[in-house]
């Protein structure tokens, strides 16, 4: 199956907010009571409760007093998913024939590796202590329905298609560079962006924490051929040289300074 | 027939090791997401509780086992570098090495570094434990305990092979607590004579 994944586009966003509005409702997601904090932005941040959401950045301007730019913030659906690395439960996270990163609340330990693994700091832990996070509408799109932000975007801010396409498409409306479109094997959620990535407050070269790959190419096939090759040489040592017997030595308090037979 | 270990040091060696055995295999279950261990434990759920806790009977059992041999593993002398340019005896059929303390200079290094490395696998494993979504102190947690479960599931069955079939005699060790007085002036001579035989 074509991998798909969304398109982002910030600069056709209105900042209705429709997108949170949707997911909450096909996702069944409660309502979590917020406080004013001088934004429109509300939550002020990713939670269990809430899937997706806009982020309003303030960028100073020369043209105009300030910009006001509209981001769209959730799971990215890496390609290269630094979450499914470093899960220690079979399918707690799994990758949908889509190509999305979707989660099972039953299979998840509760560990909360996957948010320490995360080059996006994306994943949440409901009240249960199980993940909590965008799955792409895997239950939607396994349908060939759009996921729910997509369905109700207004302006076509969040497009949902074949991940080639929607490459294509960004670049032929004029965005030479689409973020997103190499990094971590490509990501699930595409950006088309009209200035530099940190502009709109997102990191320029995401990726999986060092440790986290050092940990996945060496240390973990180091762990089980350390211990096949140990037991492996343990037989060895015995073709080869055999016990320590004691044989019919006796103890000689003579030589006691003397070396001893071991 | 000679004491070489108390009762209780049998039993705390025993409780070591099956915690270090279930550790093991449930560590290896989450390492290769091994579907099996469902059927044993009933869920990965389970399993990390069972991890866990096992990791605290670990860690207590490890603390009583520091004080048993500390002290004559940290003395180093002539006798424990002769024994070094030995081998310890073991790549030759005949070798024959320095007298030894009631543990040979190979195992002060076992004990040393087993020591290090439980310490390290438990600590890292309690802070990942413990800390849970804390990215800073779980990734480097992480890190050491993998590096420390690496070098362990290496040293330990070493240590096995060396305790059982390398050396016919060692193993009543872990029953009985004593060997033959024989079998104990060769292999622990300073100890002997230490003692008064």
């Amino acid at each position: 199956m074509m991998r798909k994944s969304l398109l982002i586009s910030p600069e056709v966003c209105i900042g209705c907010r429709g997108c949170q509005t949707a997911c909450k409702e096909w996702n069944q997601l409660a309502g979590v009571k917020t406080r004013n904090t001088g934004s429109f932005e509300n939550p002020p941040d990713l939670i269990p409760t809430l899937y997706n959401r806009i982020r309003y950045v303030e960028v100073p301007s020369e043209a105009d007093r300030q910009r006001w730019l509209f981001v769209n913030q959730r799971c990215m659906h890496c390609g290269d998913a630094g979450c499914m690395k470093i899960c220690p439960a079979p399918g707690a996270l799994y990758r949908t024939p889509e190509g999305a990163v979707a989660f099972s609340k039953e299979k998840c330990i509760g560990c909360k590796l996957c948010v320490t693994a995360c080059p996006f700091n994306v994943p949440r832990y409901d009240i249960n202590n199980k993940i909590s996070k965008c799955h792409l509408c895997s239950d939607r799109i396994s349908e060939g329905l759009p996921p729910a932000c997509s369905k109700v975007c207004p302006t076509g801010a969040i497009r949902f298609g074949d991940r080639d396409a929607l490459i294509e498409y960004a670049k032929v409306t004029g965005y030479a560079k689409v973020y997103g479109e190499r990094d971590l094997d490509g990501l699930g959620a595409l950006y088309a962006f009209k200035d530099a990535p940190s502009i709109y407050g997102m990191n320029e070269s995401p990726a999986i924490p060092e440790s986290v790959v050092f940990w996945n190419n060496i240390l973990k096939p180091l762990s089980y051929l350390g211990i096949g090759g140990v037991v492996a040489l343990a037989l060895i040592h015995y073709v080869a040289f055999g016990p320590h017997k004691e044989e019919e030595e006796k103890y000689d308090e003579q030589h006691d300074k003397k070396d001893q037979r071991l | 027939m000679i004491r070489k270990t108390s009762a209780f040091d049998i039993a705390n060696h025993w409780v070591l090791a099956l915690s270090f055995f279930i550790l093991t295999v449930t560590g290896f279950g989450f390492l290769f997401h091994l579907e099996l261990m469902n059927s044993i434990f009933g869920s990965f759920n389970r399993m990390r509780l069972i991890h866990n806790w096992s990791g605290i009977i670990f860690l207590v059992s490890l603390f009583l086992t520091m004080f048993i041999y500390l002290r004559v593993s940290v003395s180093f002398g002539p006798d424990d570098v002769g024994w070094i340019l030995k081998a310890g005896g073991y790549l030759s059929r005949k070798a024959v090495v320095p007298p030894q303390d009631i543990i040979n200079t190979g195992q002060k290094f076992f004990y040393l570094v087993f020591l290090l490395l439980g310490y390290a696998i438990s600590a890292s494993g309690l802070i990942i434990w413990l800390a849970a979504g804390v990215k800073k102190w779980v990734l480097l947690s992480h890190l050491i305990h993998n590096i420390s479960f690496d070098l362990l599931v290496m040293l330990i069955p070493v240590h096995i092979y060396l305790g059982t079939f390398a050396n016919p005699g060692t193993f009543r060790i872990m029953i009985y607590g004593t060997v033959p007085l024989e079998w104990a002036k060769k292999r622990h001579g300073k100890w002997v004579r230490r003692m008064g035989y």
